[in-house]
């Protein structure tokens, strides 16, 4: 195993669609400067956004930012962080162009206008699909590396980083492992851009890498968290993987409990089946809860004209689609059965407006800092990830201009302590050794559950907590890698428990109802209005802190909550 | 989850070990690929696409993983064994 130092003006964490954006547009101001772009998984990969259906939200005309910032305001129930999303939405529609000036296509009606899907039952928030169903992230994806390459970043694979360092408030750099050579690597960097996705929990396609470290070593640092009680709670096939359900259900599909009623008109007469899938799984998991399974997705509804929309044509999509035929699980001719299914923490690390934290030099975008609070329309990732992505770019080539001084120096000393810290779980040799699949599992057990996940109760939560807890004191310590691949899904188990446990501290601070957050004890909104929770460094678990939602502040009122159109506890 | 690549026409280009998000696949000595780390496989299509003799093979089925209703039967929706 050797040790490298890498030198650099910009390191980027993170080879997704907000970490290529940072690159790109830091490129873009400072054509000089040294880029280098990490990632966990291979060179060029793209992160998620390779797997993604590639629909993009943009506010095009006639619409406009102020009708959507309405709408997400009421989506959210409030917890909006209106200054931002408003700076989202109004280069939206830049980073669109660019993607088409790049080389990405999207779909366009016979009339040469641009196709449009409404999402989630809102009177103006859309997405713009690809023109082909089935590799539109993929090609995002392509066509940013492609500009990078141009603009001579370096992109480093397999190399998954454990730790930043900071000193006087300063970032210096990171510290990791490249997880098939073994080697220890050390970046130096004037400047951080930490786009390291999301937690999450190792559940499918595309939610596999996500799994919080990023999240763990920027709290380390000093970084404030939010919005952790916040996950995604995805309804998925049982037996396989299907992307592109924010199209269904705005053209018609629903799902049916076992007696055949299109149970969500019950849960929300006004919004039906079409409506975010937080929603739809609550009314999934009541009827499951009540004898009313399985839960069979019905296409009949869909019309013939829209299927261009929705059955893939190339792609992974497409091979996925193909091979399922074969097996008689055909989406839009058989009965499958669909579940709700955990996925991904919507928490994230706390940031101002262009992605800069109290850490100079240390800049957050994309799902690793938080904006959505558990609720979330069809293409507003890659919308989300490409703006703050861009922002965050344009504010370290700005921090890199008026402050960005001199590397930091390491000494071989604090090196090799940096190093023994890294690959201390490859000399355990446990009596009751563990691998890090086995405690993956037992965290998944805790946290699916239903009265943990989704409809969500005190009691669930205490004792999931005090399970949690168990898990991190006894079972982490039994990990071991025989080898730098396993050391990496160690590493990310050790930060899944992190999250897991955030998320169940946060989901019993919360003693309301909102957005994507729905404990069965609590089930209305609190009175006193929105109000964020961040956990706040303490050198220990971390202090839970409400900030309120500036409503005063804002141009737009909370007149109206999403939640309003369900009534869950009657029914 | 990835089912099976087949040696006997794998040219040994390693195009689907550089692609695989989750390091899954790997060369052995004879330059063949090979599963490496089964379990780790997101089903993402990626190594079956690159692959220029179409030596892969991935099942789309998904993994089995702990419930999200464990009390209730699986003919009802559930998970419980």
């Amino acid at each position: 195993m050797k040790k490298q130092v890498i030198d650099c003006d910009l390191l980027v964490v993170g080879g997704g669609s907000a970490g290529l954006w940072a690159a790109h547009r830091f490129a873009e101001l400072a054509p000089e400067s040294i880029i280098c772009i990490v990632d966990k998984g291979p060179e060029d990969w793209g992160g998620l956004m390779s797997m993604a259906g590639g629909d993009f939200e943009a506010v095009l005309p006639p619409d406009n930012v102020d009708d959507w910032l309405e709408d997400l305001v009421y989506y959210f129930d409030g917890l909006c962080e209106q200054p931002l999303v408003r700076a989202i939405l109004e280069q939206s529609s830049e980073r669109m162009s660019d993607y088409e000036r790049f080389g990405c296509e999207f779909f366009h009606k016979p009339d040469g206008s641009l196709k449009s899907v409404p999402q989630r039952g809102l009177p103006h928030v859309k997405l713009y699909p690809a023109q082909e169903k089935g590799r539109g992230g993929e090609m995002m994806a392509k066509c940013l590396v492609a500009r990078l390459k141009k603009q001579g970043a370096r992109r480093i694979g397999r190399v998954m980083l454990t730790s930043y360092f900071a000193r006087d408030g300063r970032i210096c750099g990171a510290a990791g492992f490249n997880s098939i050579s073994g080697d220890f690597l050390v970046f130096r960097a004037r400047a951080v851009a930490a786009c390291t996705g999301m937690g999450g929990w190792k559940t499918s396609y595309g939610k596999n890498t996500p799994t919080g470290e990023g999240m763990k070593m920027a709290f380390e640092i000093g970084c404030d968290l939010q919005d952790l009680e916040f996950s995604r709670v995805w309804n998925m096939p049982r037996l396989f993987a299907w992307e592109g359900q924010t199209h269904l259900f705005p053209l018609g599909a629903r799902f049916v409990n076992r007696l055949g009623e299109n149970f969500m008109d019950k849960y929300s007469p006004i919004l039906g089946p079409n409506t975010d899938p937080h929603f739809t799984t609550i009314g999934m998991a009541l009827e499951i809860r009540d004898g009313r399974g399985p839960i069979i997705f019905d296409v009949s509804p869909l019309r013939q004209e829209d299927m261009v929309l929705l059955k893939p044509q190339t792609g992974w999509q497409k091979l996925n689609y193909d091979k399922l035929c074969k097996l008689g699980l055909d989406l839009f001719r058989d009965n499958t059965e669909w579940v709700p299914q955990m996925t991904v923490s919507h928490g994230g690390i706390a940031a101002n407006q262009d992605g800069s934290t109290p850490i100079g030099g240390f800049f957050v975008a994309g799902t690793a800092r938080s904006l959505e609070p558990g609720v979330y329309a069809g293409g507003f990732a890659l919308m989300t990830t490409a703006t703050t992505g861009y922002m965050a770019g344009e504010a370290a080539a700005k921090w890199m201009k008026e402050d960005g001084g001199d590397l930091a120096q390491i000494s071989d000393a604090e090196i090799s302590a940096m190093s023994r810290k890294v690959f201390e779980p490859m000399q355990r040799q446990r009596k009751n050794a563990l691998s890090p699949k086995e405690v993956l599992s037992r965290i998944q057990a805790v946290v699916f559950p239903y009265d943990v996940s989704i409809v969500k109760n005190g009691n669930a939560l205490s004792r999931a907590q005090k399970e949690l807890e168990r898990i991190r004191e006894e079972d982490l310590p039994r990990m071991e890698a025989d080898d730098p691949h396993y050391l990496l899904k160690l590493r990310e188990v050790e930060a899944i428990c992190f999250v897991s446990l955030l998320f169940v501290r946060a989901s019993l601070e919360r003693k309301e109802s909102r957005a994507g957050h729905f404990r069965e004890d609590y089930p209305a909104l609190d009175p006193n209005g929105p109000s964020w929770l961040l956990l706040k460094p303490d050198g220990g678990d971390g202090e839970f802190v409400w900030r309120k939602v500036p409503l005063a502040s804002y141009r737009h009122k909370l007149s109206r909550c999403y939640q309003d159109n369900f009534n869950f506890t009657n029914n | 989850m990835i089912k099976s690549i087949d040696q006997k026409i794998c040219v040994g280009c390693g195009q689907c070990v550089a692609i695989c998000p989750l390091d899954t696949i790997r060369l052995n000595e004879d330059s063949k690929a090979f599963i490496a780390y089964p379990d780790d496989c997101m089903t993402c299509f990626k190594c079956e696409r690159v692959c220029p003799s179409g030596a892969i093979d991935v099942d789309p089925l998904r993994e089995v993983l702990p419930p999200t209703f464990p009390d209730i039967p699986t003919q009802l929706g559930g998970g419980a064994a």
